[in-house]
């Protein structure tokens, strides 16, 4: 197609609507948010389109979308919004399927004229194109004016500080822990020192953490029970116990999946671990851990990619109790051997235990002596697991 | 019911205006098409079948149905259940087979009630008459879309004796091929696939492109600056992508170029030709102009329309400006729209014109 600049708007302005229906069904903000931010990054990338390519292939659509899947992604962690990252990447994969049979099929089939206009879709699409900015314009004004507040931390709050209400908490230090019992509250740049737990989040989902910094606690230094979280770019350091884990997912399969992503947590007993959840751990360190790195386990359903475990005791990465799990495109450096004779610590890299199923594939291993290994009635598969 | 619009001519051309008209809502018992075949591919048939075109050059759209989608590699991929056709098109790879192309082509005509409209009558005056258009002098009609197609085979003088490539014919042992386009490269295949040694006589190296034009010509975005241009320029323009051309690939280059390894293929220029050879095979296109088609030359000098060189000025919607206003619309479809869309003597310029006479006779509903 040969679209013209005004095409390609008034295409990607109507192609946006089976993604905007969507999101509305779903009843989410970020979701409105994000269609949105897609509309915005694609109307401003068309303008280099529509310079750079007098003809667009079909196939072009791919290379593109890939293109503006990264822009989009990119704009999001900017901006803050807070989407879950599975759903936000299946609704990007919505609007961009539903954007290609749109322009190539929708269209086409009700505008005879829709190729040779260059992509400009008439009197009808006008509407719909109208219809879609007033719905978005709508959306976003109604999720500006009831959007939670945000509440600026300044110097250093005295806690516990216990959140039962959605809403921002930015910056700040508040000292003695932060308990969240409210859906939709976020934690941004928010430094948090000592209490049992330095955030525990309880019976919420949609709660997110995003740059955080927690020391000094005595249990662990974030946990979620029962809980949907999302746990970004965090740094949990010098727990105040040789008991102290790093972050703990428990209780939460009846909730949203849960992410850690890009955290660095060190010398803390275990790094991540989760029990009966669904959980996506990605891109993290873990370091210097006296016991396991990652822990996935009872029963839980979850994912370990792109982690790096630096110095684990014992066992880098375990999946264990019955959990099925996707290890993959991890690298275990230094797993030290456990004292105890156990042969199943003896510095294992990635490991599953006990009627557990894990596949592994594209992991880096070095200098753990025990490598990668099934005990106790498990399973390590190098390919995907049977659906 | 009085006929709001005709159709003159019964090809290709033709049956995609009726079945655009159609779609647009006008009932088949408005509109007549006045042409020489009930069936309209029956002559473009015949030169595919005389060349043994196996394969469309165009793609997944060059269908004769309104809409573009679904296109032919849709309902090819629907018939078959392999998605290959639907990868290829994504890739500008798909070209329809001949059979297929013929055979959507049926049922859309079919469907349309083209039957219901088509009177077998060659005609041969249009006039403009108040409200409308007198066909050989019979009663206005004021809406007609003039589709007569190309207006004859084109045979150089030099070969008396030649048989055109669109004509039947077998092949002989040594062939001369005169000409560098679609019909003549599918003419060095077939000859070398036949046995023949083959000799290519051209004026110039043949141009390689995927469609007859380029892309950007198919659309808005083109076709707004083509408009534009003054007409010594735009002529200029028409004269360049007149030029022959097929399509570049390995299934094009490969045959050639294995027989030329082996002395069966070679090229020479018209002053070459050797005297051995046997046979001469015209691969020469059609005629040009609106000069060799009786009805459109009367029609511009009963009118004294505006031309420029060898095409009549159109508006950029196809239709005649002289002979086209609120109540009544002239428009010229096929080859002899190149004024308004240069790539008019294929399938998507038969539906840019046809899409046009829609607009307008819808307006007057």
């Amino acid at each position: 197609m040969s679209y013209t600049l005004r095409g390609r708007i008034e295409t990607r302005v109507v192609g946006i609507l089976p993604a905007l229906l969507v999101a509305i069904a779903v009843h989410r903000w970020w979701a409105i948010e994000l269609v949105a931010l897609m509309l915005a990054v694609g109307a401003v990338l068309d303008l280099g389109y529509h310079r750079a390519l007098s003809y667009q292939p079909g196939w072009f659509a791919v290379p593109l979308g890939a293109l503006e899947l990264g822009v989009v992604y990119g704009a999001m962690r900017w901006i803050g919004i807070a989407a879950p990252l599975v759903d936000a990447l299946a609704l990007y994969a919505v609007g961009w399927a539903g954007a290609f049979v749109v322009a190539n099929a929708v269209l086409p089939s009700r505008r005879l004229e829709y190729a040779e206009s260059g992509g400009e879709v008439g009197r009808i699409g006008v509407l719909t194109g109208v219809a879609v900015l007033v719905a978005l314009v709508g959306g976003l004004g109604a999720d500006y004016a009831v959007r939670p507040p945000t509440i600026h931390l300044h110097g250093t709050v005295q806690g516990p500080l216990v959140i039962r209400h959605a809403g921002t908490y930015v910056g700040g230090v508040v000292k003695g822990g932060v308990a969240i019992r409210s859906d939709h509250v976020t934690l941004r740049r928010v430094t948090v020192v000592g209490g049992e737990y330095g955030i525990d989040v309880e019976h919420a989902e949609h709660v997110m953490l995003d740059r955080v910094r927690v020391i000094d606690t005595t249990l662990a230094g974030i946990r979620a029970y029962d809980a949907g979280v999302m746990i970004d770019d965090c740094t949990i350091s010098e727990p105040a116990g040789p008991l102290v884990s790093g972050i703990l997912v428990t209780y939460s399969m009846g909730r949203p999946m849960s992410m850690i992503s890009g955290c660095t947590i060190s010398g803390t007993r275990e790094g991540i671990a989760t029990h009966s959840s669904e959980v996506d751990v990605m891109g993290n360190h873990v370091l210097g851990t006296t016991e396991r790195g990652i822990l996935l386990g009872e029963m839980s359903m979850d994912m370990a990619s792109h982690n790096e475990v630096v110095g684990a005791k014992g066992i880098g990465i375990i999946c264990m109790d019955h959990s099925m799990c996707e290890i993959s495109h991890n690298t275990v450096i230094g797993a030290r051997v456990d004292g105890n004779q156990n042969p199943s610590r003896q510095g294992v890299a990635i490991e599953a235990y006990f009627y557990a199923e894990a596949q592994v594939h594209h992991n880096t291993v070095v200098a753990s002596p025990g490598g990668v290994q099934a005990f106790d009635n498990s399973l390590i598969t190098r390919s995907k697991l049977p659906q | 019911m009085s006929r709001r619009c005709a159709v003159v001519g019964s090809g290709l051309a033709a049956l995609a205006a009726y079945t655009t008209l159609r779609r647009g809502g006008v009932a088949a018992e408005e509109i007549v098409v006045l042409g020489t075949h009930e069936d309209p591919t029956a002559v473009w048939r015949e030169r595919a079948a005389a060349i043994r075109q196996q394969k469309m050059r165009s793609e997944s759209d060059g269908h004769l149905a309104a809409a573009s989608f679904p296109g032919l590699s849709v309902r090819e991929a629907w018939r078959t259940g392999s998605p290959a056709p639907l990868v290829a098109s994504l890739a500008n790879r798909y070209h329809p087979s001949v059979a297929e192309f013929l055979a959507h082509a049926e049922k859309v005509r079919v469907r349309s009630g083209w039957k219901t409209s088509f009177r077998q009558r060659r005609v041969e005056r249009v006039r403009a008459v108040d409200g409308g258009f007198e066909l050989d002098g019979e009663e206005a009609v004021p809406h007609v879309l003039i589709a007569t197609g190309h207006p004859g085979l084109a045979r150089p003088a030099e070969y008396p004796d030649a048989v055109h490539a669109y004509e039947p014919h077998e092949y002989g042992a040594r062939i001369v091929v005169v000409g560098a386009g679609m019909a003549a490269a599918t003419e060095w295949r077939n000859a070398l696939a036949a046995g023949a040694e083959v000799t290519s006589i051209r004026r110039r190296p043949p141009l390689r492109r995927p469609l007859n034009a380029p892309r950007p010509f198919f659309s808005k975005r083109g076709l707004a600056g083509f408009h534009r241009t003054a007409p010594v320029r735009r002529a200029g323009v028409l004269r360049d992508l007149s030029a022959p051309s097929y399509p570049p690939g390995r299934e094009w280059d490969e045959p050639v170029e294995s027989a030329m390894e082996a002395g069966r293929f070679r090229v020479a220029s018209p002053a070459q030709r050797s005297g051995r050879d046997t046979q001469v095979i015209c691969a020469t296109g059609f005629l040009r102009g609106f000069r060799n088609d009786p009805l459109l030359a009367d029609l511009v000098d009963a009118h004294d329309l505006e031309t420029h060189e060898e095409w009549i000025v159109l508006a950029p919607d196809s239709t005649v400006p002289a002979l086209t206003d609120e109540r009544r619309t002239l428009a010229l479809a096929g080859v002899a729209g190149q004024w308004a869309f240069p790539a008019a003597d294929t399938i998507a310029g038969a539906k840019y014109a046809a899409r046009a006479f829609l607009r307008r006779t819808c307006r007057t509903r």
